[in-house]
This record gives structure tokens, C-alpha cells and sequence, in this order.
């Protein structure tokens, strides 16, 4: 079994590397162990999305039972998106679960992913706090969103204000990402997010 | 076994039966033609089928199915399957517009596949194979998922035409089952959901084991979706419960004893229906902290303030002590149950609840909450302590005959009587969260009424059981009739099936 698993992350490998979306920059993916079960993905966020200009480095696990179970992946970078855990990076799309096809190879996983964060699905959310500001506060969520692809994943729009909220709080000992995520849970309400971090 | 047997012996003794046959004798044919379910609302006709037995009603579907459509018995499986086994249904469909019914049921692809070559025809995503579709020839091609070069003849397909070479077939349903997935199983190309029937599967599979494990979770599958069949709740049991009516009806597996509601498969609920009974039992289950701190095991006498465990069921109480007589549950005089004001059972309302603060009204709705469940919860206890009655009643008429005081027929009416006051305990029981999820209306006093009744009847049967062995036969079989009649009554104007 493992034989089949090798043999097609081999190939995959091989694919992506060749792909066109790799000379465009989109996907990208590295091997971090010899033996073909490890891999680091990683993607570009879509442009016209709050993602843009950030790169999105992904954990790819290759299981045993490979292609007849999707591989595991999840985001290394953090990221502001309703699918996607902003402490764990675990992702919630269908295709790494219950539709998984054994004919989907890596590429088709990446460019689904990126095809994620240019459309989340705020009704089946992975981060239930991401998903409500999604739907109540679109506006707060996008910019949330671009702050947390600039400070984490090499994103080109700084937002002043919500830096100047975070050094208040980093003032106060807190770290910063802490401080990022209490802010980014309560609209950046500097009060609510100090009241529950000294809570 | 009808739940007509199976309540026969219950309710009537055997010297009973004698007179039942004289009476009988004559003209029987009147009896044949009253409806049954009108004179029991309980009346519900079901058996208990083995395994076997349930395979052999299933293939009479699909060979009538297959024969009839002129398609395989495996396709036709997937087609019963996916209808919940409604064979004239099907064929009726399948005649309007097969085709239709063949996409919508997973069997044939929306659109037909291309006749070149099934799985590289679907390579706007999998590059994987056409690139490599170079090195395919005349006697070998490269199977997309474990990217080896096969010969032509290991390959095979769905009715989509996606082929995939034999051993990863194999794997796929190996995993798939593994992961308890069988009737499930589908095709292994990207946003193909073409089911795998059956004989595609057995003959791919070759495992024994994996192969037993496929067809027991098919077979529990085809039970699941079959509208009058039912897996019998009981732990470890293999019987399968079928009846014409998917009615909330009682059901009693023949095998170990379980009685069940015959559509959610939960404890039996008359009055209640099904999904109020479930909401009932999930908020029991978030409130039970609170509940049972305030319904506590022991109770002080109202007049001496003695402390009184509840040892019986029945809440017909008399203090040891100074041997006043009052109710358990709401610890008034027992005089003024006996008569017609009987409103133990009754929740009052507080008429003016819309013009208070909302902690008020809160306040109120715990209120309300408790009585309703402390009288489940009492009826659940009572039920539980009549189980060691019956126990004792059985120890005492040992002994009596024994004794040869009497034989073991003289004394069955104790037994009937102790069993009669279960099975009328229990629908007391469930007639509280009925009660509860009711709106105030008119309905709802009737209900309550009759329910106060049902429940004045059934405390005076308890106490008379207790206390069988002083009271007089005929004033206890008496007490019986009462308390059924009461039971039906209430069952005729409430149950709703």
C-alpha cells in the first residue's frame, strides 16, 4: 500500500513542479522528508480577495492508505478565513473528507484550496468566530483578514490603526499575536479585547 | 406476534378465557369486523423476523424488481435502496423515464462517457493520465491512481466509463469498508458519485473476511432504509422488527423483551409523539442537576414532619408515624384526591406572567418545568419500586400454594393486577411531557382531567395491590377495569397516529 503511496506522491510531485500554475507563482510544493510522506505546500492568495500578495505555506501529510484517503493538510501560516482554524490551521473542505476522490492528486487539492479563500463557505465554518464576523460584519472581516495576511503572511497593506491597537495591548505584556487574535475576535474593540484578555 | 396476543395475556386471567370461549361460540363473525385499531388505540400489528427471514423478504423485492425492469438484481438494489424499497414506485418511474431515474440514482452518469478513452476524457483536472497517455500502446495504459502501466484487460469501469486498473479497485473498497462504508461506495474518479452495485464489488473483493464485513453492512443498510423494517433496540439483539405501518406504535421484540417505539426506535410515548418526546428527554437531560436537586428521595410528613423514604410506588402515602394520609406529590390531604377536585397532577399558570420582569418569568418557566418533570420522574420511581411489589407478590403466592392455600390459578389475579398497573403507570408517565409542550387551550384542560383521573385511578390500584392480600378480589378487579378504562379513554382522545 505504502508502495502505491510513494509512487503516486513521486509523480505528483513531479506534476506540480511542472505545472503552469508553478511558473505563475500560484502553488508551489517542497518535499521535507525523503520518504515521500511529509510535504510543505504552499499557495498564493488569490487576487481580489483579502489574501492578496500573501504566500500561505501548507502542512501536507501523506497517509498509508494513499490515494483512497485524502493526505492532511493544514495551514502553517495563520490565516483570518471562516474554513480555516486561526489556531490550528486545520481546514474544513469537503474534498479532504467524505469527497475525497482517489484520482485527485496534489495540484488539484492546492488549487481548491486557493480556490477556498477566494470563496468561503461561512455556513459550514471551521472557525465559528471568523465565520459569524464573515456574515455579520463583512467589512471588519475583510479588513481583519488583509491585517492578518500582512503580518503573517508577507501581505503588502499595513492598517495603522489596528497596529497602533495591538502595540497598546503588546504595551501591556501581552504578545502580539495574542493580542491580534483577542482584537480580531471583538471588531477590534480595544476595551472588549482587554477586558477578556485580563479576564 | 400482534400486540393483540401479546396484551391478551396480560389482561385476562385463564379462568377468564372459559367464559371468553362460551361467549364466543355462538356468531364470532361480528367480532371479525370491528376494526380493531378503533377499539385499542394501542392496536398494532407487527413480527419479529430473523435474518434469514428479513434476506428473504428483501430478495422477493429485487427479483421482483429485476424482473420486471429486466435489470440486474444488484441494480436493483441500488434502485430499492436509494427508494426506500417502494418497488411499484419504482417501476412506475423507471417506465415514465428510465433514464431519469438511473442519473438520479447514482447509477448512470448525467452525461454518457466518451467513447476514446473513460478516464483521460475527464483530464481538464487530472493531468496525471493524459500527460502520460504518451507512453500508453496497443496492450497497456497507465491507471490514474496508482500511475503503473497495466495491461488493458485489468482495467474496468462504472457506467461512467472511468477505468482503473483491478488492484486499485481492490484497495479502494478495502479502505471504504474499513471505514464502514458499503452501500456508499462510488467511483474513484474526481466529482464522479456513479454508485458501486454489489456484484461489481464481490467480484473485486476477494478478502473473506472484507467480503462478510461488505455484505453485513449492506444488509444493514438496506435495513435502515427500509421503511417497515427496524432493528430491534436491544443490546446484542439480532432481530429485526417489520410491520406495514411506520406508525409510533408500540412494538415488543419477541427475543429479548424490549418494548420499543416502532418509528424512533426510543422507549415507548404514548400519548406523546416522537419528536416531542425527544426534545422532552434532551432538556431532562441539560436540566437534570437542578431537577434533582429539588426532587429529593425523602419527603417529610406534612403533619408530624417525620422524614419519610418512599419505599412503593404508589403515592397514596400514611405516615407511619401518626398515620395521616396525604399525597406524595403534592403533600396535600389525601381526602380531597379521592374526590372529583383531583389537581395534583394539574399545572397552574400564573394568569398574569406576560406583565412581569423577565427573571419572573424565567423563575416561572423553571416553575413550570419542575412540576412536570418531577411527576416524570416520580412515575419513573413508582414504576421501578412496583417492579419489587411484582417481585414480592410472586415470593407470596409461591408460598400460598405451598401452603396449598389455594392454587397458582386462584392467585393469578394478583399477578394481572401488578402487571395491569405497570403498563398504566407507564402511559401516566409519558403523559407528563404531552402535558407539558401543550398550549393553554380547552384541549388542554380535557387532557388533564382525563389525566388526573387516569392518575386518582391508578393510586387507588397501587394501594389496593400493595395491599392485596386484605382487599376483597372482585373490588380489585374492579379497580383494574377503572384504571384501563381510563388509560384507553385518555389514549382515544390524544394519541395521534
Amino acid at each position: 500500500m505504502a508502495n502505491i503511496a510513494a509512487q503516486r506522491i513521486k509523480r505528483e510531485f513531479k506534476e506540480v513542479i511542472k505545472s503552469e500554475e508553478v511558473a505563475k507563482c500560484a502553488i508551489k510544493v517542497e518535499l521535507v522528508s525523503d520518504s515521500y510522506t511529509e510535504l510543505k505546500g504552499e499557495i498564493a492568495g488569490p487576487p481580489d480577495t483579502p489574501y492578496e500578495g500573501g504566500n500561505f505555506v501548507l502542512e501536507i501529510k501523506v497517509p498509508e492508505t494513499y490515494p483512497f484517503n485524502p493526505p492532511k493538510v493544514r495551514f502553517l501560516t495563520k490565516i483570518w478565513h471562516p474554513n480555516i482554524s486561526s489556531v490550528t490551521g486545520a481546514i474544513c473542505l469537503d474534498i479532504l473528507k467524505d469527497q475525497w476522490a482517489a484520482a485527485m492528486t496534489l495540484r488539484t487539492v492546492l488549487l481548491s484550496l486557493q480556490a477556498l479563500l477566494s470563496a468561503a463557505e461561512p455556513d459550514d465554518p471551521q472557525d465559528a468566530v471568523v465565520a459569524k464576523q464573515y456574515k455579520d460584519a463583512p467589512e471588519m472581516f475583510r479588513l481583519t483578514a488583509r491585517h492578518w495576511t500582512a503580518a503573517y503572511a508577507g501581505g503588502p497593506y499595513s492598517n495603522p490603526d489596528f497596529d497602533s491597537k495591538i502595540r497598546r495591548l503588546t504595551d501591556m505584556g501581552i504578545e502580539s499575536h495574542d493580542a491580534r487574535v483577542a482584537l480580531s475576535s471583538f471588531n477590534w474593540d480595544l476595551e472588549r479585547a482587554t477586558e477578556q484578555l485580563f479576564s | 406476534m400482534s400486540s393483540e396476543e401479546c396484551d391478551s395475556d396480560m389482561e385476562y386471567s385463564d379462568d377468564d378465557c372459559c367464559y371468553a370461549d362460551y361467549y364466543n361460540t355462538g356468531d364470532d363473525c361480528d367480532i371479525d369486523h370491528i376494526d380493531p385499531s378503533k377499539i385499542d388505540p394501542e392496536f398494532f400489528i407487527f413480527e419479529c423476523l430473523s435474518v434469514e427471514e428479513v434476506e428473504r423478504l428483501l430478495n422477493e423485492n429485487v427479483e421482483l424488481l429485476s424482473s420486471s425492469l429486466q435489470i440486474t438484481p444488484s441494480l436493483a438494489k441500488v434502485l430499492l435502496h436509494n427508494h426506500g424499497w417502494a418497488v411499484q414506485d419504482l417501476i412506475s418511474k423507471y417506465r415514465s423515464d428510465a433514464s431519469l431515474l438511473l442519473v438520479q440514482s447514482r447509477i448512470k452518469p448525467p452525461h454518457p462517457p466518451s467513447k476514446t478513452d473513460g478516464s483521460s476524457s475527464h483530464s481538464s483536472q487530472s493531468s496525471l493520465s493524459s500527460k502520460d497517455s504518451l507512453e500508453d500502446d496497443e496492450n497497456q495504459k497507465l491507471c490514474p491512481v496508482c500511475v503503473m502501466l497495466c495491461s488493458v484487460d485489468v482495467f474496468s469501469s462504472l457506467a461512467c466509463g472511468h477505468k482503473f486498473c483491478k488492484d486499485c479497485w481492490t484497495m479502494h473498497f478495502e479502505v471504504q469498508i474499513i471505514q464502514g462504508i458499503s452501500t456508499g461506495m462510488s467511483c474513484m474518479a474526481q466529482q464522479c458519485n456513479i454508485l458501486a452495485p454489489e456484484d461489481f464489488v464481490l467480484t473485486l473483493l476477494n478478502k473473506p473476511a472484507l467480503r462478510d464485513k461488505y455484505q453485513q453492512f449492506v444488509f444493514h443498510d438496506y435495513v435502515k432504509s427500509h421503511p417497515q423494517l427496524r432493528f430491534c433496540p436491544g443490546p446484542n439483539c439480532q432481530v429485526v422488527i417489520h410491520a406495514k405501518e411506520l406508525k409510533a406504535k408500540r412494538a415488543v421484540c419477541t427475543n429479548c423483551k424490549t418494548s420499543f417505539c416502532f418509528k424512533c426506535g426510543m422507549d415507548y410515548h404514548a400519548p406523546t409523539d416522537c419528536s416531542t418526546i425527544k426534545k422532552w428527554l434532551t432538556k431532562c437531560a441539560d436540566d437534570s442537576e437542578t431537577a434533582n436537586y429539588i426532587s429529593a428521595h425523602t419527603k417529610d410528613c406534612p403533619r408530624c414532619h417525620i422524614c419519610i423514604e418512599k419505599n412503593g410506588g404508589c403515592n397514596h402515602m400514611q405516615c407511619y408515624s401518626c398515620k395521616h394520609e396525604f399525597c406524595w406529590m403534592c403533600l396535600g390531604d389525601w381526602k380531597a384526591h379521592g374526590s372529583e377536585y383531583y389537581e395534583c397532577s394539574r399545572y397552574k399558570e400564573n394568569p398574569n406572567i406576560a406583565h412581569e420582569s423577565v427573571h419572573a418569568q424565567a423563575r416561572e418557566a423553571l416553575k413550570k418545568y419542575l412540576h412536570y418533570y418531577e411527576r416524570w420522574e416520580n412515575h419513573s420511581k413508582s414504576l421501578k419500586l412496583e417492579e419489587q411489589t411484582l417481585l414480592t407478590i410472586k415470593t407470596r403466592i409461591n408460598q400460598k400454594v405451598m401452603n396449598a392455600s389455594g392454587t397458582w390459578i386462584d392467585w393469578q389475579y394478583l399477578l394481572d393486577a401488578a402487571m395491569l398497573l405497570a403498563k398504566c403507570r407507564y402511559s401516566l408517565q409519558y403523559t407528563y411531557p404531552y402535558a407539558y409542550y401543550m398550549e393553554p387551550s380547552s384541549r388542554k384542560e380535557l387532557f388533564e382531567y382525563q389525566q388526573a383521573q387516569l392518575e386518582a385511578e391508578i393510586e387507588n390500584l397501587s394501594w389496593k395491590v400493595e395491599r392485596a392480600e386484605t382487599t376483597d378480589r372482585g373490588d380489585l378487579e374492579n379497580q383494574m377495569d377503572i384504571a384501563e378504562k381510563r388509560r384507553t379513554t385518555l389514549l382515544k382522545d390524544f394519541l395521534e397516529v
